[in-house]
């Protein structure tokens, strides 16, 4: 299927483009009408952008510590505008988070030294891998030994900590400063809030896109030898899993650019329960109806869909598509197809958090910076609609349901700072700094573990000063923006132990995929795994909360 | 003579205890006895506390430990109070017994009790007693089985790194140049993190893409060398590894047994004609017995746990094939915060490892009477 017939099949409802267009005319409607009273403040505004934007501009290398700091400084704006200058004097905050790929709370500790600096406070740190970040932080629930102020988290992990009242509220001072209403549509309440309390500040918007090869899919040679093959349509980046599938069984013993082809790269190995997600990622536009919210569970029952025919098709293609993967393909995971693999030029389509298209650009480690383009995952001819267990074909096109996995990272303040009024707002200034907006433009354009997840960060004007190529900046803000908005997104449940639902799924899966047993067995003993799983940890709590995180 | 009569009378009669003496001894026994009520005192308040019988009680279990440190102290200058020397000479033994209580006999006994609990961390009720479900569940866990069995191919694989420690071990107990070089060389993987070994061996050097091994592979006509694809090679791959890291061990153990061997016996077997392998056979090999089964042993006993290499090379893929109950329990109570079923499984593990070792040794023992 070609652009133009995709476009045909969905004029009727939004889709990534015409939300683009409506979010950056918004943008700038919003500008235009404060342009009278607000011209100095606003040009103030976007000299700072555009100043923190070439810090140190894209294509110069991988940002440095000097560069956090930088960074950090110029956005201490806000902050100076609600403390004074060593209020904090004598504060001590513990800050946990992680350390992935020398990101994350490498990144926090440069932009919060001037932060330091000016308010007098001292932070220390508690660095985590990502692996060891779930089990830290349950035993930290578990056992009662917070011992940390601020947290870097999940929306996953709400329901363990905002639900069990470890959380403080956010005050109003730190809603304004952050300006939390420029949040996209999909990270606004419930998500970051708990019984309609705001707990959060949101820095990363996380959901699955599809990351191709330009290259791949505009050659001749690859053309003609499709068509030579008898393949239906013209050679093309894929837009249903159908055309995936077929495209990664073709491109099996082809050569390009000297080397052997492959398609679409499967993540098989267990990875902390987040590998659970690439499958979701190939199952939601099979799984996710646009008539029913859930996609993962029943929602009366919590009754596991993961043994329904939609995911078992799913699982069923992984099979299929491994032959035509590299050799070694069962001992990749998440970190390998995108780090080791596709961004060093191995592999046609991978999909992917919103890192990839940050790092193919931004970083000296990829190879595949001018040939990478991005669209919003792969939809499906059909759909199973799991209340009538019969397959749909929509009259709308192909179904697509973006996999919203993970709902990015947040910053927390913990509620035992509640009763010491210093720490308390010294805690929440640490996290409103971090999460301030002209700094999340900054971590969204550059290597950082954040993604684009405010309306303000789809000004692509502001990414080509930056030093981004127009067309490749707006085909990856295009894909980040059409699967948040997407009327058909599939939000992951903000349930309690929901990756303890997912390292049981990666361990079944990996031996279906080591040819163990067959798709329906594996899925049906996944399935039966984590029914008694859910006895475990309480089934009508559980269906109380995956309701709420639904919405329903 | 009255002197000679004293002297008479002190090789008959011990002298009348000391009333200072006496009642050191009291004050001794009177403070283990005050120390040992108050820290029982203080146990069962927290114990009431946190079961909710009463209100009054600790935020957390840390003053039990002081507690345990404070009744320490007091076991320790009461015995010498009470028994003097003998006392002191006791100073010499209880720290470590009460640190093998704290931190060894304590922690085990209290591993029997959580393996009795459904304890699962995401649990909004928290703990509660299942008596021996997690025991029953293990009986049905077929990952927990399919783990035992990698483990039995793990064990027996210590045979094949015995026999090549052995082959090193003579090596460099002849005369051969640049000896003492080659033992501090052969000595350096042991020296290694098993974790570092994973990253530069596992995931560089034997890379599927781009590491030397897999691209050597390529040049002798193996055309696609993935070491960890396919169930048996990712076994000999992890254990090879695993072997890589401990071969010189089991090397530096032996030869430090072979180069205790009377040399008259190895000459008399030369005097009488034997040729080198018979040598070796009924002359170094049962003398070497008693030191080649005890590092077997301990060798077997490092095997059972093998965790770190599977756990970052190959995540117990594909499909189970290098699972071990290690990298299984890592995995149930970290990235599943089954704590009580996790727990469980590891103390069955353990008295497993007990009863395989004691069947062992005893085995072991016979046969070195035979051999005797």
């Amino acid at each position: 299927m070609t652009h133009q017939e995709f476009d045909r099949h969905s004029p009727a409802g939004p889709n990534r483009r015409t939300v683009l267009k409506g979010a950056v005319s918004a943008a700038a409607l919003g500008s235009t009408a404060g342009l009278g009273a607000l011209t100095g403040p606003a040009l103030a505004q976007d000299g700072l952008r555009a100043q923190i934007s070439q810090i140190p501009g894209i294509g110069k290398g991988a940002p440095t510590d000097a560069d956090w700091q930088k960074v950090g400084e110029l956005c201490l704006g806000p902050t100076k505008a609600n403390v004074q200058a060593g209020e904090f004097k004598g504060v001590e905050l513990s800050f946990m988070g992680l350390n992935n790929q020398n990101l994350h709370n490498l990144l926090f500790r440069g932009f919060l030294k001037p932060w330091e600096a000016y308010t007098g406070a001292k932070i220390s740190w508690i660095d985590l891998a990502q692996a060891d970040y779930n089990p830290r932080l349950q035993q930290a629930i578990a056992t009662g030994t917070v011992d940390f102020d601020v947290l870097e988290m999940g929306a996953p992990f709400e329901g363990d900590v905002c639900g069990k009242g470890l959380a403080s509220e956010m005050p109003d001072w730190v809603k304004k400063q952050i300006d939390i209403e420029d949040y996209v549509d999909y990270l606004k309440p419930p998500v970051g809030t708990w019984n309609g309390k705001t707990y959060r500040v949101t820095i990363d918007g996380d959901c699955h896109n599809f990351n191709y090869r330009t290259d791949y899919f505009s050659d001749a040679g690859l053309a003609k030898a499709w068509k030579d093959a008898g393949n239906p349509g013209e050679w093309g980046v894929p837009k249903t899993w159908q055309q995936v599938q077929a495209v990664t069984k073709f491109l099996k013993g082809q050569k390009f650019k000297g080397q052997n082809a492959y398609g679409y790269l499967d993540a098989p190995k267990p990875w902390g329960g987040f590998g659970f997600y690439f499958l979701g990622s190939r199952a939601t536009a099979y799984a996710k109806h646009p008539d029913d919210k859930a996609w993962l569970f029943d929602v009366d029952t919590m009754k596991p869909r993961i043994n329904n025919p939609a995911w078992v098709r799913a699982i069923q293609d992984v099979i299929d598509a491994l032959p035509s993967e590299p050799a070694d393909q069962l001992n990749a995971d998440p970190n390998t197809t995108g780090f080791q693999q596709f961004l060093a030029g191995i592999g046609a389509m991978i999909p992917w958090w919103g890192d990839i298209g940050q790092v193919a650009k931004a970083s000296d480690t990829s190879v595949v910076g001018d040939v990478v383009g991005f669209d919003i995952l792969p939809g499906s001819d059909d759909v199973y609609n799991a209340k009538t267990g019969k397959w749909d074909k929509l009259a709308s096109g192909p179904n697509h349901a973006p996999n919203c996995a993970y709902l990015g990272w947040g910053i927390y303040v913990m509620a035992r700072v509640n009763g010491d009024e210093k720490k308390h707002k010294a805690a929440w200034s640490a996290a409103a700094h971090i999460g301030g907006k002209d700094l999340s433009l900054w971590t969204v354009m550059y290597p950082s573990g954040f993604q684009v997840h405010r309306a303000s960060h789809f000004k692509i004007d502001e990414w080509v000063a930056a030093g981004y190529d127009r067309k490749y900046i707006t085909s990856y803000l295009n894909s980040q923006l059409g699967s948040y908005n997407h009327p058909n997104r599939a939000v992951e449940p903000r349930i309690p132990g929901i990756f303890q639902y997912y390292s049981i799924a990666e361990d079944e899966l990996a031996k279906i995929f080591a040819g163990k047993s067959n798709a329906q067995t594996g899925a049906d003993n996944i399935a039966a795994a984590w029914e008694k799983l859910t006895d475990q940890i309480g089934r009508d709590k559980q269906i109380a909360l995956y309701k709420a995180s639904l919405g329903v | 003579m009255q002197i000679s009569a004293a002297v008479a009378d002190g090789g008959h009669h011990k002298p009348a205890p000391r009333p200072n003496l006496a009642r050191r001894k009291v004050a001794g026994r009177a403070l283990v006895a005050i120390a040992s009520l108050g820290g029982l005192f203080v146990l069962l308040v927290q114990i009431l506390h946190t079961t909710g019988t009463i209100r009054a009680g600790f935020t957390d279990w840390r003053p039990i430990l002081y507690a345990y440190l404070l009744w320490s102290i007091a076991l320790g200058v009461g015995q010498v109070m009470i028994r003097g020397e003998r006392g002191l000479r006791a100073l010499f033994l209880l720290p470590a017994v009460l640190f093998t209580i704290a931190v060894v006999i304590f922690p085990t006994l209290f591993g029997f009790y959580i393996a009795s609990l459904d304890w699962n961390l995401s649990s909004l009720e928290g703990p509660h007693f299942n008596g021996l479900d997690n025991l029953i569940a293990l009986f049905n866990d077929t990952y927990y089985w399919n783990a035992l069995g990698n483990m039995l191919f793990y064990t027996l694989a210590v045979l094949a790194e015995y026999a090549i420690a052995f082959g090193l071990a003579l090596l460099l107990n002849t005369d051969i140049r640049a000896r003492k070089f080659f033992r501090v060389v052969f000595l350096l993987p042991l020296m290694l993190s098993p974790v570092a070994v994973s990253w530069m061996i596992g995931k560089s050097l034997m890379e599927y893409r781009f590491g030397p091994a897999a691209t050597l592979a390529r040049s002798l006509g193996w055309d696609n060398p993935a070491f960890f694809a396919h169930p048996w090679i990712a076994r000999g791959s992890i254990d090879a590894m695993d072997a890589w890291v401990s071969i010189p061990f089991i090397m530096i153990i032996l030869l430090a047994g072979l180069q205790a061997l009377p040399k008259e016996v190895l000459e008399a077997a030369k005097v009488d004609g034997a040729n080198g392998w018979q040598s070796f056979w009924h002359v170094t090999f049962p003398i070497m017995l008693p030191v080649s089964i005890t590092v077997l042993i301990i060798r077997i006993i490092f095997k059972l746990k093998l965790a770190d290499i599977v756990i970052n090379v190959t995540a117990g893929g594909p499909g189970g094939a290098t699972d071990t109950v290690s990298s299984f329990i890592y995995r149930v109570y970290r990235d599943r915060s089954n704590v009580g079923y996790g727990t469980g499984l590891a103390i069955f593990y353990l008295l497993l490892i007990i009863v395989f070792l004691s069947v062992l040794l005893r085995l072991t023992s016979r046969r070195m009477q035979k051999v005797a």
